[in-house]
C-alpha cells in the first residue's frame, strides 16, 4: 500500500533519514517507534509530498504520487502540531477542511457531525476551538484527517501533550478506525500505544529502521531474556536473566532464604534498548 | 473554483472575526477620513459661494448691480483676474471649468437699456455658468440674483425722473408698433398715464410693496430673467476637503488590509494550518489564488465602503464630495485592489511569523503609506518627497482614485499610474508566491 525504498535526505548537516525502506500493507495500523528526532516525521512528510527525498522513491499503491491532488484525496494526515483556526468553530474547521477535500452539500454535513460525534466534541460544535483544552484540540485534529474518510492515515504523534481521557478516545478512535479497513502509519515515542494498538513496529533511530515486527516478534528477537530479581533474608538482591521466568520463580518456592521475588519481562523499550544503547525516552 | 472560493470564505471569515483586523481596515479608515476632512474645512470655503463677475456692459446700471453683488454678505466675488484686469466671458468660464469658483455670473451687454425699457417689453437678463453637480449653489444663486435685479429695478422705478423717461421710451415704442391692436394700443395708453400721474403725485413706485420679486410669478412677463449654464467638469483641484481625506482613508484601508491579510497567512505557517492546506488534494496554484482572491475582494469593498459613504454623506447630503469619473474610479480601485493584493503576497512570503509580519507591516508599509499621500494630501508636499514618493505603490493608488474623483484624469492619464499598480501585483504575487511554501523540517 504505502512503500519507501531507500529514501535519504538531509537537512544542512543533519541526516533525517538514511537508506529507509519500509512496505505497509493495506489495513495494517504500523507503528513507527522511536524518540524526538528519530525521523518519524520525515518519513511521514515523504509520504505526504511536504518533503522532498535527496534519494529513494516513495510509491502509494494504486494511486500518483503524493503532489498528485488526487492521491492527496486518499490521504488523511493529522500533523504533529494542532494545525486549526482559533478563531472559528470546531464544526467550521471540519467543514472547511472538508470541503477543501472536495465534500459538499449533505454528504458534508452529516459528515462532519459524524466526525465530530466520533471524537466526542458534537456538544462543543459550535464554540470556537480557542475556548478547548489542548485534549479536545487534539481530537479536533484528528477528526479534520479523517473527515473525508480517506483509506490512508499518517498520525504524527496524535496523542502528545494530551490527558488520559482523550489519549484513550484518541487510541479508541484509531482502533475503530482499523477495524474499518484503515490502513494507518502512527508515529509515537508511547511504546504502550504501539504496543496496544499496532498490528507491526518499526523501530526507528537517527533517520534509520532498524527493525520491524510485531510487538511479540521484536521482543523475541531484540528483547533479550526476562530478569528475575531475587531479594534475599539478608538484604542481598540476586538478578537472573531466563528465557522462562515463570519456571525460574517456581523453583524458589520453598526457599526460606528468599524475601521477594520480581519479573521483568521483555518489552518495546528493552528492545530499543538493546537496538540503540540507550532509552526511547532519552 | 470551489476550493479557490471556499479557501477566499474562510479568510474572509477570519477577517471578521479578528477585531483588530477589522478596526485597522475599515473603522480607523474612516475615522482618518472623516477627522482630517473635518478638521481641513469640510466644505472648503466655509459657507460663502465663491462667484466670478463678468461685466460686459460698463454703464452705470451694470457697476451698481456689480455693487450689489460684491457688497453681499453670502457671496465671495471675484471681478479680476490675478493680473488686474476685468475678466472676460471665456476667462468667467474657465475659473468655473477648472473648479477656481463654484459660479460665473455674466452681467451682459444691454443691461442697463433693459432696465430702462421695462414697460416697452424689455426687462435684466443675467447670464452665467455653475459647476457640475453644484445644483443647491447654482438654485441659491438664481434667487440671489433675482434679489439684486428686483431690488436694481425697484430703484429705477423709485426714481420719479427715470421713471418719467422709462414711462416715455414706453409711449414712443407702442406708437411706433403697428402690430399692436388698437384696443390694446388704448389701454396701455391710459395705463402708461396713470403710472405717470402715480409717479408725479407719489414720487416714484414701490414694486417691492407691490408683491415683486418673482419672476416666475408674473404671468409670462419676466422683468428678470436669470439663466445659468452647468459646465463640464475640468476642475484640477478638490471641491472640499472630503475629496482629498477620502482617498487617504482608502489607502490606510488597503494598508489594513495588505497588513492583516500578511499576517495572517504568515500566522497560516506558524500555527500549521499551511501545511494542512499544503496536503489538502488542491494546487498549490488554487491555494494561492484563494488567497489572493480573500484579500482583492476585501481591499475593493473597502474602498467601494469608504467611497460609497463619502458620496452619499458628503456628496449626496452636502454636496460636497462628487466622483467625476465613476467607471474610472471603479477601474482605479479594481487596479488598487490588484496592485495591495501582490503586496500583502509579498509581505506574507517574506515573513515567516505573524510577528515578522506585523512589524514589517506596521513599518516598512506605514512608511509607503505616508509618503504615498495617507498622512498629508500629495499635492501638499514638498516636491523631493513627491519624487521619493514614486517608490509607495500608496501614491499610485491615491493619484489613480483621486484622478477620478477631481483631478478630471483621462483615461491616458491613468495609463502611468493603473500600470504600476498592476505590475506591483503582478510582481508581488510572483515573489510571495515562490517564497510562500511551508518550510521542510526534520
Amino acid at each position: 500500500m504505502i512503500e519507501w525504498n531507500a529514501v535519504s535526505k538531509s537537512f544542512g548537516t543533519v541526516r533525517a533519514l538514511r537508506d529507509f525502506s519500509l512496505r505497509i500493507g493495506q489495513g495494517e495500523v504500523f507503528g513507527l517507534l522511536g524518540p524526538n528526532g528519530a525521523g518519524k516525521s520525515t518519513a511521514i512528510g515523504v509520504c505526504l509530498g511536504l518533503v522532498r527525498p535527496d534519494s529513494g522513491t516513495i510509491a502509494i499503491a494504486g494511486m500518483g504520487s503524493p503532489d498528485d491532488p488526487r492521491t492527496r484525496r486518499s490521504i488523511g494526515a493529522a500533523p504533529q502540531a494542532i494545525a486549526l483556526y482559533d478563531e472559528l468553530s470546531g464544526r467550521e474547521n471540519l467543514r472547511y477542511f472538508g470541503r477543501l477535500h472536495g465534500l459538499g452539500g449533505s454528504t458534508l454535513t452529516r459528515r462532519v457531525d459524524q466526525v465530530l460525534d466520533e471524537v466526542g466534541l458534537l456538544p462543543r460544535a459550535k464554540d470556537r476551538v480557542l475556548g478547548y483544552s489542548g485534549g479536545m484540540k487534539r481530537r479536533l485534529n484528528l477528526a479534520a484527517a479523517i473527515v473525508h474518510d480517506p483509506p490512508i492515515l499518517l498520525l504524527d504523534e496524535p496523542t502528545a501533550g494530551v490527558d488520559p481521557q482523550s489519549r484513550n478516545n484518541i487510541l479508541d478512535m484509531c482502533k475503530a478506525l482499523s477495524q474499518r479497513g484503515k490502513t494507518i502509519v502512527y508515529t509515537t515515542h508511547y511504546m504502550e500505544e504501539a504496543a496496544r494498538l499496532c498490528t507491526r513496529v518499526g523501530i526507528i533511530d537517527h533517520g534509520a529502521l532498524l527493525a520491524t515486527g510485531t510487538v511479540a516478534h521484536l521482543i523475541a528477537e531484540h528483547g533479550g531474556e526476562s530478569v528475575v530479581t531475587i531479594t534475599r533474608t539478608d538484604g542481598t538482591e540476586t538478578r537472573v536473566a531466563t528465557p522462562d521466568p515463570v519456571r525460574h520463580a517456581a523453583g524458589l518456592i520453598g526457599d526460606a532464604t528468599v524475601q521477594g521475588l520480581r519479573i521483568d519481562r521483555a518489552d518495546l523499550e528493552s528492545v530499543f534498548l538493546n537496538l540503540t544503547g540507550r532509552s526511547l525516552r532519552d | 473554483m470551489p476550493a479557490i472560493l471556499a479557501i477566499a470564505v474562510n479568510d474572509l471569515r477570519l477577517l471578521a472575526r479578528d477585531k483588530a483586523a477589522l478596526f485597522f481596515t475599515l473603522f480607523f479608515p474612516l475615522g482618518l477620513a472623516v477627522f482630517f476632512g473635518a478638521i481641513f474645512g469640510g466644505g472648503g470655503g466655509g459657507s460663502k459661494l465663491d462667484v466670478a463677475l463678468v461685466l460686459e456692459e460698463d454703464g452705470p446700471k451694470a457697476r451698481a448691480f456689480a455693487e450689489a453683488l460684491s457688497a453681499d454678505s453670502s457671496l465671495d466675488v471675484v471681478r479680476q483676474t490675478d493680473a488686474g484686469t476685468p475678466l472676460t466671458r471665456d476667462e468667467g468660464e474657465t475659473l468655473v471649468r477648472k473648479g477656481a469658483v463654484s459660479a460665473c455670473v455674466v452681467v451682459p451687454k444691454g443691461f442697463g437699456g433693459g432696465i430702462e425699457s421695462i414697460f416697452a417689453g424689455g426687462g435684466i437678463k443675467l447670464e452665467g455658468y455653475v459647476a457640475p453637480g453644484r445644483g443647491a449653489e447654482a438654485g441659491l444663486l438664481t434667487g440671489k440674483l433675482n434679489e439684486l435685479a428686483f431690488r436694481q429695478m425697484a430703484s429705477g422705478l423709485s426714481d420719479p425722473a427715470e421713471m418719467t423717461g422709462m414711462l416715455d421710451r414706453a409711449r414712443s415704442s407702442l406708437g411706433g408698433d403697428d402690430s399692436i391692436p388698437d384696443e390694446n394700443r388704448r389701454l396701455l395708453t391710459d395705463m402708461f398715464d396713470r403710472i405717470g400721474e402715480v409717479n408725479k403725485t407719489f414720487g416714484g413706485l414701490n414694486p417691492g410693496a407691490a408683491g415683486g420679486g418673482d419672476s416666475a410669478g408674473s404671468g409670462g412677463w419676466m422683468p428678470v430673467q436669470v439663466s445659468l449654464t452647468e459646465l463640464k467638469d475640468e476642475s484640477d483641484r478638490p471641491r472640499s476637503s472630503w475629496e482629498v481625506s477620502f482617498p487617504q482613508g482608502v489607502v490606510w484601508a488597503l494598508m489594513g488590509c495588505v497588513t492583516g491579510f500578511g499576517v495572517s497567512m504568515s500566522g497560516e505557517r506558524s500555527r500549521g494550518t499551511l501545511l494542512r492546506l499544503s496536503v489538502a488534494p488542491i494546487s498549490r496554484g488554487q491555494l494561492l489564488l484563494g488567497k489572493a482572491a480573500a484579500c482583492f475582494f476585501a481591499c475593493l469593498a473597502v474602498q467601494a465602503l469608504l467611497i460609497a459613504l463619502a458620496a452619499g454623506v458628503f456628496g449626496g447630503l452636502m454636496g460636497q464630495f462628487r466622483v467625476g469619473n465613476p467607471l474610472m474610479l471603479a477601474a482605479a480601485m479594481m487596479v488598487s485592489a490588484i496592485g495591495f493584493t501582490g503586496l500583502m503576497m509579498l509581505l506574507a512570503g517574506l515573513t515567516r511569523t505573524e510577528g515578522g509580519a506585523s512589524g514589517l507591516g506596521r513599518g516598512l508599509i506605514i512608511v509607503l503609506a505616508m509618503i504615498g499621500g495617507g498622512s498629508i494630501p500629495l499635492f501638499l508636499l514638498p516636491g523631493w518627497v513627491q519624487t521619493v514618493s514614486s517608490i509607495s505603490p500608496f501614491k499610485w493608488a491615491t493619484i489613480s482614485i483621486e484622478g477620478a474623483i477631481w483631478r478630471g484624469f483621462t483615461w491616458a492619464d491613468c495609463a502611468l499610474p493603473f500600470g504600476v499598480l498592476l505590475g506591483c501585483g503582478v510582481l508581488g504575487f510572483a515573489i510571495g508566491a515562490s517564497a510562500l511554501k511551508p518550510a521542510e523540517r526534520a
